[in-house]
């Protein structure tokens, strides 16, 4: 055990030596930075409401809204929604919260994809890139099984990408803390669902947003890990993964008139579709979902592990 | 009668449906230094990948210190360093990170042993730096440091004087012969320059198209009375020597670049001195140009495929 925890430490170690893996993590930072001064400089965080006369100032937006929406025929309908957010913090007698820190963690959800993008491309490589670089032959013949050293590649993606996905979170949080402030971890917010307003805690939405996604990420980053397993190719693994990633929805929404697409990794990836909504195919229900799911994830890992363990390591 | 540290029984190797190794069987002792010979492609790398388990063994078995490397892997590769083909290390990190990735690997390497093994090789200086800036023979120390953190009972070398400059390879050479002596490890060693292995090694096995087709003593080559071996002798003058040659010893003697060619047994060689001194012949020079062994490697191979 001792030495598995060793094997590890190398991936590990291989992983953030890299300059490329710095490059990410900038990356990440720049995009977390950018979003928060662009909520800054907007009107969503609330400052307006943060007095005695929030009332006031709802009721008067809402005024002026309508105005503006009966003056102007462009503006017809466009701030429907808006106004009536503004009736339901007034009917329900709750005073709009400020942006905080938790809030922007909540917005920067979709940085969650980028974390996702990031594994792919470690987990893509992390096998690829040994026999790319010929030091594979030095890494199979100590003694250690194959198995295990694949295994310590495998836990090192999943380490990265925890790594990575509690980077973006605490880095979000603290930019939002420094530019907005932080309100109490158990605060609320009025976010519309479906046409639907209702009142959420922050917290709930954040766990929600980004638990979901952490599915896809897992499924993506073993497909890369396959893919570059098999194939000992990082740049196929990569190309592959993400476009899937990306196009999974499509390629679904084509095919959902075939009974069997329900059976397709990406139907089922998102499992957000069983809590709001349809699925995407018909007759889909959440425990079919996560059967499909860990059909396909140990079908990936055994494939990686007999083409790891059982073919020869010939010359370039 | 001791346990030999390498043994290979029948080893086949198919790759497709082609025969790439057709069976070879020899063994390799402690502290012996054998040196594996033969063209391109004739299955050296193949045979050593096996050896290291890089590659699948089709058929027969390979042990080393008994254990074989089929069914009992780990217990066999520990005694085994090696650098296969080219001594490739991670060129972003350091040579001293690349120590330490492979020393995690192998319980009981401790940090002393990293530095003990650097020094060996020479590379205290250069250590720190990554390797993407080391020379290819600085490569090629890092690979035998590699090789050597774990004191192992075999080390395997693929051509491990490729890149070095001529004071590297001499170094290389003794260190490699006084590893074998010293601690009794047993070296293997791949070459396509016959007269490497022959400088280094104790024995000399010839693979050609996946067989081995001779095994070699080198003292022997060199030392055995009755071995037949070309002589070249600065004398003078030319053409009465080459008369008392012939006339003496029945010898056909050739005239070359103002020297003679002779072929002959290494016990002859005192007595034709003799001979020619005493037909008041001066006799300058007397060397062995070639021995039996490279002719034999040539007549086996073909000489355009030793380079």
């Amino acid at each position: 055990m001792a030495n598995f925890f060793q094997l590890v430490k190398n991936e590990q170690y291989k992983i953030y030596v890299r300059k490329s893996t710095w490059a990410m993590y900038i990356i990440a930072s720049l995009i977390i930075i950018g979003m928060a001064l662009m909520f800054s400089f907007s009107d969503i965080t609330n400052e307006q409401y943060q007095n005695d006369e929030w009332k006031q100032t709802l009721q008067d937006e809402n005024a002026e809204m309508t105005a503006e929406m009966e003056n102007e025929e462009v503006f017809e309908g466009a701030y429907t929604s808006n106004i009536e957010r503004n009736n339901y913090y007034l009917e329900n007698d709750i005073q709009p919260a400020s942006y905080d820190a938790w809030q922007l963690v909540m917005d920067n959800e979709f940085t969650l994809s980028l974390v996702s993008l990031f594994t792919i491309i470690v987990a893509a490589g992390i096998v690829a890139n040994e026999f790319r670089w010929g030091t594979i032959k030095l890494l199979l013949i100590r003694p250690i099984s194959r198995l295990k050293i694949l295994l310590s590649k495998y836990v090192s993606v999943l380490l990265f990408a925890l790594f990575t996905l509690l980077y973006v979170l605490a880095f979000s949080w603290i930019v939002g803390a420094l530019l907005f402030g932080v309100n109490p971890i158990d605060s609320h917010i009025v976010i519309s669902t479906m046409g639907n307003l209702e009142y959420v805690s922050v917290m709930d939405k954040i766990i929600e947003g980004y638990g979901f996604q952490l599915v896809t990420l897992l499924m993506m980053a073993t497909l890369a890990f396959a893919i570059s397993t098999i194939f000992r190719q990082s740049s196929l693994a990569i190309g592959v993964s993400i476009f899937l990633m990306f196009a999974g929805n499509g390629i679904i929404a084509f095919l959902s008139k075939y009974s069997w697409s329900k059976y397709i990794l990406f139907a089922n990836t998102d499992l957000q579709q069983y809590g709001n909504g349809t699925p995407l195919v018909e007759n889909m229900t959440l425990g079919f979902s996560i059967t499909v799911l860990a059909v396909y994830y140990v079908i990936f890992l055994l494939l990686s592990w007999s083409f790891f363990s059982k073919r020869d390591v010939a010359g370039q | 009668m001791t346990e030999p540290a390498m043994e290979l029984t029948d080893v086949k190797k198919t790759i497709g449906r082609k025969e790439v190794i057709k069976g070879l069987s020899f063994t390799i002792d402690k502290g012996e230094v054998f040196g594996f010979i033969g063209p391109n492609g004739a299955g050296k790398t193949t045979t050593i990948r096996m050896m290291v388990g890089l590659m699948n063994i089709s058929e027969g078995d390979i042990r080393i210190l008994g254990n074989s490397v089929k069914t009992d892997f780990k217990d066999a590769v520990r005694e085994v360093g090696a650098i296969v083909e080219n001594p490739e290390m991670y060129p972003f990190m350091s040579g001293w990170q690349n120590l330490l990735h492979y020393a995690r690997m192998i319980p009981g390497v401790t940090k002393e042993r990293v530095h003990e093994v650097v020094q060996l090789v020479g590379l205290e200086k250069p250590i720190k730096e990554k390797v993407k800036k080391y020379s290819l023979g600085m490569r090629q120390r890092l690979g035998i440091a590699q090789a050597l953190l774990h004191k192992p009972s075999v080390l395997i070398f693929d051509e491990p004087t490729n890149g070095l400059d001529p004071a590297g390879i001499r170094e290389i050479r003794q260190y490699i012969r006084s590893i074998a002596t010293e601690e009794n490890v047993a070296v293997i060693i791949s070459s396509h320059l016959l007269l490497e292995i022959e400088q280094m090694c104790d024995r000399i096995g010839l693979i050609k198209n996946g067989e081995l087709v001779a095994v070699q003593e080198v003292g022997d080559a060199l030392t055995n009375q009755e071995n037949v071996m070309q002589v070249q002798m600065e004398v003078s003058p030319l053409e009465n020597a080459q008369a008392v040659l012939q006339s003496n010893h029945n010898i056909e003697a050739e005239v070359g670049d103002n020297k003679l060619m002779i072929r002959t047994e290494r016990n002859n060689i005192p007595t034709i001195i003799q001979t020619l001194v005493q037909h008041d012949v001066l006799v300058y020079q007397v060397e062995i140009t070639k021995t039996t062994l490279e002719d034999k490697f040539f007549d086996l191979i073909g000489e355009n495929t030793i380079g």
